[in-house]
Formats: structure tokens, sequence, C-alpha cells
């Protein structure tokens, strides 16, 4: 009886290993340099699936594109490979995953991670590791301000993109009036009381939607339609911005739509449809140059994700992390002190931190404009 | 052969235990067609066991059990009620916040295959079979007695009219063999004479009855033979005067029938 | 409130419009709970596989571009039917392999919950993983259009544009909301007289007043089980029509959110209860959006829980409690 148990216990045992061990594998790992026998791994973290899964295959593009530059540039170099963590941009999913990379001992640094709220979350924890992140795409002002040694962004934060954003709406725009929404994420309140801080009494009215927890807006809608509001900015992601504006729309509101950088990719049109015409997507990400493409082109990895907003400051944020490696920084001690004094030209913007983690004179921050059911070319807003 | 053409319902052998307690013993007894049969026995007798078997609650040990030649071994209750056995209970199981002429009208769906898209489209055959199950639930409301408020929520009747609907209800399903399981319990003397009116009146409409009851009044007076059993075997079959004159059946119920008296 | 005072006809027509789906989902749960006295957990995702046979049915004649709710009629009857099968069909699934073992051995009732917590899960991550299992099955290829991205947002491919049909205090109704409103009353009123006149709402009734009584009249409770999986499935698949409609988007992950909002309809209303769904529906709709106009929208959930928890105070077994058999006297 009692051997019986055991045995079944075993077997339990070795199923729940399994399953963990399942869970908490990297979605996939890819080949980078070569020619060396020490291998050391970057990861990503960031939302591989879900509502904003796009961002990770954008991201994706940029990281394997850094790995292949890693590989040519250190050829004598050791090995690294790229392990992407799937995060779903939720914050409540983000910390096992950062813990399972913490744990191990390969990984260098980090690309990521790639929302606002992951960080707040995950960050504490890779800053008492000293394991150091690079993110491209989190944008919430108060990220460089909560003394973590190991937080960096390549990006412009919302400080920079709120402004400029309220200043789209006012001079390019030619609102006067604007009601502004948030989506009660880190990223999304950030951003929005950014904009009602720079608009001022520009602002005639603002209501805030829980992501994720309804698909219909009806009384968002409604307030915008009664207060009579000649644009309404959307400060969150993309499927909510979609369905936003299309009810907006069906409801007959005839103002200008804008929203920010988490709306900026292709599920934004296909879910407000036609209403998305002459929407305004804000974003402190320029445009992928010639070059990258060309290099994207070139990939022959199976899963090279896609180019859209962010792909480039994902390759810059790789980069900054894989030059360190290949300059011989084979510890996270020094990893981190390198990206800390790193200071050479990115392909988005010269790089180099401040003490805080911001990029030190902050990048542009540019309008895309969509027109017959795609993002235009994105201009810089002065 | 002809007596065996008048056998309805057949038992042979039939045991059931539950784990270690042997509830009925090795019970064979037949069923006539057109018969009032009397099921009795001291309490524990086995009575609602073997009523239970029969009606499909139970399943047998041992030994088998056949309507008209079919074996009801491994048939689903719902199957039992097809092929023809309807039962009351002995405590009352109506639907209770249906209306009278619902209850009695689930009995009457079991023949009539009224599928879903019958029901939804209307077919002829659903407006045809509807209204006819109808007058039909409407007359076995009359002869039971509660003809004069098919619509009243059932719980809402008297007793004695919700124990009758229940036979209504039974009646309703066509059934060959209808098993009332005490029908008289809870009965004032007078309405123990117009059950046992009902239940002729049942039997000359062509049913057969299978009744287990306390009442040995009611018993002796209206069934034209009786079972009795006693610790889950029978010891006796018969008219009711020869089952009076029985010395078995008296030593069964010596000191007992007192207390059945008291029950009743 | 001088805001819900001057939107008042649009607060609550357009909280009627979401109250209509919450209420069509709502009733797949109380069905379920009126015969078996269990929740479906899995009944959202039945829905959400309502909606993607919406999109895929559009996606396979083509369908594209953008039209009047009038010039889509065809598509939509054709995507109405498609939902009702797909979402009917899911149901019967659930209650095949989730259900009628554990059902018919009498299982304890919480087992039959986590079953059904399981299939939930399954059947969403089957959606979320169409692109893997149409892999294995080495049909990627050709179901390309289907199973591609398979856990982003998937659009309806016609668009419908509502247009603005009666004027209803200082709000033009729209035709889509128009639409959605009656037909969630007209399918309630037929499941209404279903369950109250036919032989089959009879015996759905009886079974769940008193399963052992039924089957001893006749009635086959395992029919009358898959019957009212059947119809919850179905009602769960108009739902998902006229969500469609309304909303033009879904994911895997959609039913989730909708399935707790028409589980806490139904609970409002009283469980069990027809009718308690399509009130507890249409009044959880309004709620949410009265108090998203009052408070924020970041108070909806809180207000429709907060609701949920006064009512079931005064009233525990919900608005119209009973069940389902005691309810339709």
């Amino acid at each position: 009886m009692r051997a019986i148990k055991a045995s079944q216990l075993l077997v339990v045992g070795v199923a729940s290993a399994l399953v963990l061990s399942a869970c908490a594998a990297p979605a996939d790992t890819t080949e980078g340099g070569s020619g060396s026998t020490e291998s050391f791994s970057i990861a990503y973290q960031g939302p591989l699936t879900g509502a904003d899964a796009k961002y990770g295959e954008y991201a994706k593009a940029g990281i394997e594109i850094a790995l292949a530059d890693y590989a040519a540039a250190y050829p004598d170099g050791p090995t690294v490979t790229a392990i992407y963590s799937d995060s779903q941009g939720d914050p409540a999913q983000a910390p096992a995953l950062a813990a399972d990379l913490i744990n191990n001992a390969d990984v260098l640094g980090v690309v990521g991670p790639a929302f606002s709220g992951e960080t707040e979350a995950t960050e504490p924890a890779y800053s008492e590791a000293g394991l150091v992140t690079v993110s491209p795409s989190a944008t919430r002002v108060s990220l460089s301000e909560q003394g973590w040694s190991t937080f960096f962004r390549v990006v412009a934060n919302d400080g920079a993109q709120a402004p400029a954003a309220a200043k789209l709406l006012t001079d390019v725009v030619g609102a006067k009036t604007v009601f502004v929404i948030d989506d009660a994420s880190a990223y999304g309140v950030g951003l929005g009381d950014g904009i009602k801080d720079a608009l001022g009494d520009k602002v005639i009215g603002s209501d805030s939607v829980e992501k994720g927890s309804t698909t219909d807006f009806s009384a968002t809608v409604t307030k915008v339609t009664a207060s009579g509001a000649e644009a309404v900015y959307y400060a969150g992601y993309a499927t909510d911005a979609g369905l936003i504006q299309k009810q907006l729309t069906a409801a007959g509101f005839e103002g200008t739509y804008a929203s920010g950088d988490g709306s900026l990719e292709s599920t934004f049109i296909e879910t407000a449809g036609e209403a998305s015409e002459g929407a305004y997507l804000t974003a402190a990400a320029g445009a992928a140059g010639d070059d990258f493409v060309a290099k994207w082109d070139a990939l022959t990895v199976s899963d090279k994700g896609s180019i859209g907003v962010y792909s480039t400051e994902a390759y810059d944020a790789a980069w900054v992390i894989l030059s360190g490696i290949g300059e011989g920084n084979t510890t996270r001690e020094d990893v981190l002190a390198w990206v800390a004094g790193y200071d050479a030209e990115g392909i988005t913007k010269h790089i180099k931190f401040a003490d805080n983690g911001e990029i030190d004179g902050a990048g542009g921050v540019y309008y895309y404009l969509v027109k017959d059911g795609d993002f235009e070319a994105p201009v810089a807003i002065d | 052969m002809s007596e065996s053409e008048d056998i309805l319902l057949e038992l042979e052998a039939v045991t059931i235990k539950f784990g270690g307690v042997v509830a009925l013993d090795d019970v064979s007894m037949t069923i006539k067609k057109g018969e009032i049969l009397g099921l009795i026995g001291p309490n524990g007798a086995g009575k609602t066991t073997c009523f239970n078997v029969i009606t499909g609650v139970y399943a047998a040990t041992s030994g088998t059990i056949s309507l008209d030649g079919k074996s009801l071994a491994k048939r689903k209750r719902y199957q039992i009620t097809k092929l023809g056995i309807a039962r009351t209970f002995q405590n009352i199981r109506l639907f209770p916040s249906m209306s009278a002429l619902d209850n009695v009208l689930v009995g009457a769906d079991v023949h009539s295959k009224v599928g879903l898209l019958r029901a939804l489209f209307r077919t002829p055959y659903f407006r045809r079979v509807e209204p006819e199950n109808k007058r039909r639930a409407v007359e076995l409301l009359e002869l039971v007695g509660v003809g004069a408020q098919p619509d009243e929520i059932s719980v809402n009747l008297s007793y004695g009219d919700q124990r009758r609907l229940e036979i209504a209800r039974a009646l309703a399903t066509n059934p060959k063999l209808i098993c009332l399981d005490e029908p008289a319990a809870g009965f004032n003397p007078a309405e123990k004479l117009r059950l046992m009116d009902l239940i002729r009146q049942i039997r000359d409409l062509g049913f057969t009855v299978l009744v287990v009851e306390h009442d040995m009044k009611l018993v002796m007076g209206v069934c034209d033979r009786i079972v009795v059993l006693e610790f889950g075997r029978k010891i006796a079959e018969g008219t009711p005067s020869e089952i009076q004159k029985n010395p078995a059946v008296i030593a069964a119920y010596l000191g007992t029938e007192e207390a059945d008296d008291d029950a009743a | 409130m001088e805001f819900l005072i001057g939107n008042f006809a649009e607060l609550t027509i357009t909280g009627l419009v979401l109250g209509s789906v919450y209420a069509l989902v709502a009733l797949g749960y109380t069905l379920v709970y009126g015969v078996l006295q269990l929740i479906n957990f899995a009944h959202s995702e039945v829905f959400m596989w309502g909606t993607y046979a919406v999109v895929w049915v559009l996606t396979l004649l083509g369908a594209s571009g953008t039209s009047s709710l009038a010039g889509a009629a065809g598509y939509l009857a054709i995507a109405l039917v498609a939902a009702v099968l797909m979402s009917g069909g899911v149901a019967l699934i659930v209650e095949r392999f989730a259900y009628r073992r554990l059902v018919r051995q009498n299982a304890p009732k919480y087992i039959i919950l986590i079953s059904a917590i399981g299939a939930s899960f399954v059947l969403s991550e089957i959606m979320g993983l169409r692109d893997k299992i149409a892999g294995f099955l080495g049909l990627q290829g050709v179901l390309g259009d289907y199973v591609n991205n398979p856990r982003n947002t998937s659009t309806l491919p016609v668009e419908i544009k509502p247009e603005p049909v009666l004027q209803i205090g200082n709000y033009m109704v729209r035709d889509t909301e128009l639409l959605i409103i009656i037909s969630a009353l007209i399918m309630m009123f037929v499941l209404d007289q279903f369950i109250r006149r036919t032989s089959f709402g009879r015996q759905i009734r009886a079974v769940a007043q008193d399963p052992e009584a039924a089957s001893l009249m006749g009635a086959n409770s395992t029919n009358v089980v898959r019957l009212t999986f059947l119809i919850g499935g179905v009602m769960a698949g108009v739902a998902a029509t006229l969500y469609m409609i309304k909303v033009g988007a879904t994911g895997f992950n959609v039913g989730f959110v909708l399935g707790v909002k028409a589980f806490t309809a139904a609970v409002l209303g009283g469980i069990g209860n027809l009718r308690g769904a399509l009130l507890g529906g249409l009044i959880l709709g309004i709620a949410e959006n009265y108090a998203s106009g009052i408070l924020g929208s970041e108070w909806r959930d809180v207000t429709a829980f907060v609701l949920l928890v006064l009512v079931l105070l005064v009233r525990p077994s919900g608005l119209l409690g009973e069940s389902l058999g005691r309810a339709r006297a």
C-alpha cells in the first residue's frame, strides 16, 4: 500500500515538475553568435500573446536583427541566444517570468519590460538581482523616479510624448476642446494625465475605462458626444482604442480621434475599421530606415517577428547589451556597468543614459496619420 | 397456455440485497391482466422494495421480472414507463409548481413523440397530438375528481386531490400496469370509500392495478387477489377470503396489526 | 447627475442593448442551473465560439467593405445560422464530455464544477491555439485566413454602419440597437412559450422539479439535459451574432468577462428563472451605463457587483427568485 502510494506520488511529482518546467520554459530560443565555447542569453520580456501581442512581434524583429549584427561584428565573441518571455504585458504574470530570468544565470541583460505596468511589477526584482533591463517601449514618466539601478530606456518618456500629443491636438488638428480617456493602466493614466496637464482648460471632459473589462463603451461615447468635444485622445492600447473609435463614429462623433504609441499597431485599424481613417497616433518612435528593413528581409531565422512601432528601439536596446557582451563583459555586474556608461550612436538616436536611466536628451515625438487603412510615414511634432 | 396469456407481470425468484441485507428473498409472483392485486405485509416486509423493483427504481440482484414476456432487466426507468408500468408515490411526488393539467400532461408526453423540431415548427403532427393529449388529460382529471381545477398549481390542491392527481398522472402514461403505493395514506373513511370506487373504475377501464396498502379494509374490499410478504419472503397468496383464513398470515400480523392500524 | 438626466434616453437605450446580450447569454446559465443545479462555467466559451462562427462564415462568403445593416441582412442571416449551429454544437459537446458521465454517476457538485471550469479553459485555449492545431493537422495552409494570429483580435470582415432610425427623447436610436433589443426580446418570448407550452418545455420543468419522479413518468432525463444545453447554446449563438453586429470584433478570451457579467445577470434576476435572466441582464446593462455616466467608467464593474450584493441582501434568491420549475407555474 505504502509502495503504491509512493509511486503514485512520484508520478504526480514528475508530472507536475514537467508541467512546471513546461510553463517556465522560454517561448523559444534562437541562435545568435558563434565561434566561442561560452554562451549567454539576452531576454525579452513583453507580450507575445494576448491583445497586445503585436508589440512582442515588433520587438522580436529588432532583437533578431541585433543578434545577426552581433554575430557579424563579434565572430569570436561568446554565443548569444535570445529568450522570449511572454508576459502578455500583464503586471500580474510578469513577476514569475522575471524570477525565472533572474534565476537563469546565462541571462546577462533584458530587453524590456515592454509595458510600464509590468515594469513597475518586475523592476524591483531585477534591480535587486543586478540584472540590467533596457526597455524599448515603457514610457511612463515615474519609472525613472524609483531609484532602480538597473532601469534604462532608449525611448523618450510620456513626459515628452504628452506635451507633444497636446501640441498635435491644438496646433496640427486645431481642436479647441479635447476629451481625454485613459484605460486605468499605469501607462494610460500617466500619459492621459500628462496630456490633461499640457492642454489645461482645453480639456472639456475625461473618463477612465478599465482595460479589458468591457467591449462596450456606450457610456463613454455618450459623455464624449454630450461634451461636444472637437477631439478625443485615448491613452491606452490598440484593441480598446479601435473599439472606442468605432463606437464613437457609430454614435455620430465627427471630431478628430487620436491615441498614443500604445495603439500604434495594425490591430487598431482592423478593429476600428473605416472609422480609423484620419486618426492620429503619437509615439516617441520614428520609422525604420530602408537599411533596417533590408536587414530584416535578409534574416534567415524562422520566426523573425515583423517590423512595427518600437522595432528600431528594440534593436537599440538589444544592441546596447549585446555590444557589451561582445566587448568581453560576461557578468551581470559588468554588463550593467557597460550599459550605464554607454555612449554611442544608435539607429534611433544617440544613446547615452542619465543616472536615472532616461535617455539623455529626449528623442523626438512623431505622429502617424491613418490613411487608406494604413499608417502614413511619421511626422515629427515640434 | 391460456393461463400464461393472461399473465401481465411475472416475478421469478427475485432477490434483492442491499449490502448484506436481503430485502427480497426469492420472491415469485404474477399479476394477471385486468386484476387488482394487493401486496401486503407487516412493516419492513419488503413491500416497498418489491414495488420499487417492479417500477425500475432498484435492479434485482438475481431473478427476472417481465412484463408481457419482455424482461425489464437493464431497462432505464423511463423505458420501463414506456413499456407500460406507471406508479404513484407513498409520499406525494407531484411536480409541485406545475398546474394539475401540466402534471398529467407530463405523463401523457411519454407516447407522443413530439421532437424539438416538431414543437418549434408546430408541425401537423404536433398540432394533432397536443390537443389530443390535452383532451385525454382533462378526462383523467375528471375521472379522479380533480376536473374542477385543472389550472391550479398542484401544491395548492388539497391533500386528497394531490393523491388522486398522482393517479391521474400515472394513468396518463397509458400503462398496462398501474402501481399504487399506499394510495389511502392519510385518508378518512369517506375518502377511502371513494378511493375504492376509483380503483375499481380504473380496473374497469382496462388497466391492471397493483396496490400496496396498510389499510386491511381497503385491501380486502377492493383486491381480487392478495400477495403477503414477510421478512422479504412471500408467505401467502390468494383471494381476500383465503388470506383472511391463512394461519401464516394471521401469525405474521399477530401483535403487529394494531400497530399498523395506528400507523394507518 | 446632471449628465445622467441630460442623456437619460441614450444611456438607457445603449444600456438595454448591452443588457440584451447579457440576458441572452444569462439564459444558458439559468437553464442549466434550473435543471441540474449546476453552474455551467463553460457557457461563456459557448458564446465565444459563436462569435468566431460569425467571423468565419463571413470570411468564407468573402464579405468585405462596409455596409448598412439592411445591406448586410443576407450575410447576417447566414452568420446567425452558423453561430447558432456552432454554439449549439459546442454546448452539446460540453454536455457530453464535461457533464454527462459525472451527472449520471451522481458525482459531487464541486467535481462537476471543476470539470466545467476545465472545459471552459480548454475551449478558450483551443481557439487561442488554433493555428497550432491546424498545423498538427497539416491544414494551416488551407485554413490560414481562419487560424492565423489566433491570439489577436479577430474582426468582422464586413463593417456594419449603424443608421439612426428612431428618435427617443433626445437620442436617435440606431438600427443596430433596435435590432439587438428586439431580437433579444423575441428570443426570450419564444423560449418562454417553448418552456411553458410545449411538451418538451413541460419535460424540462418536470426534470427540474423532480428528476426521479420525472423519469418514472417516462421523461428521458439525459435527453432533457441535452436539450437544455442545446437551447442555452442556441441562445448564446443568437447573442454572439448580435454582439458581433454591435462590437464587430472578438478574441479567444472575450468570453470570460461577458460570461461573468451574464452569470451575474442570471443571479441578479434569480438563477433558474428565465424571466429573471432577462430582467437581470437588462438591469445590469442599464446600471453599468448609469454608473459609468455618473461616477466614471472605471466604476462600472464595482457598481455591477455592489448592485448584485445589495439585491441579494434583500432578496437572497434574486429579483424573481425561485427555480426554473417554480417560476413557470
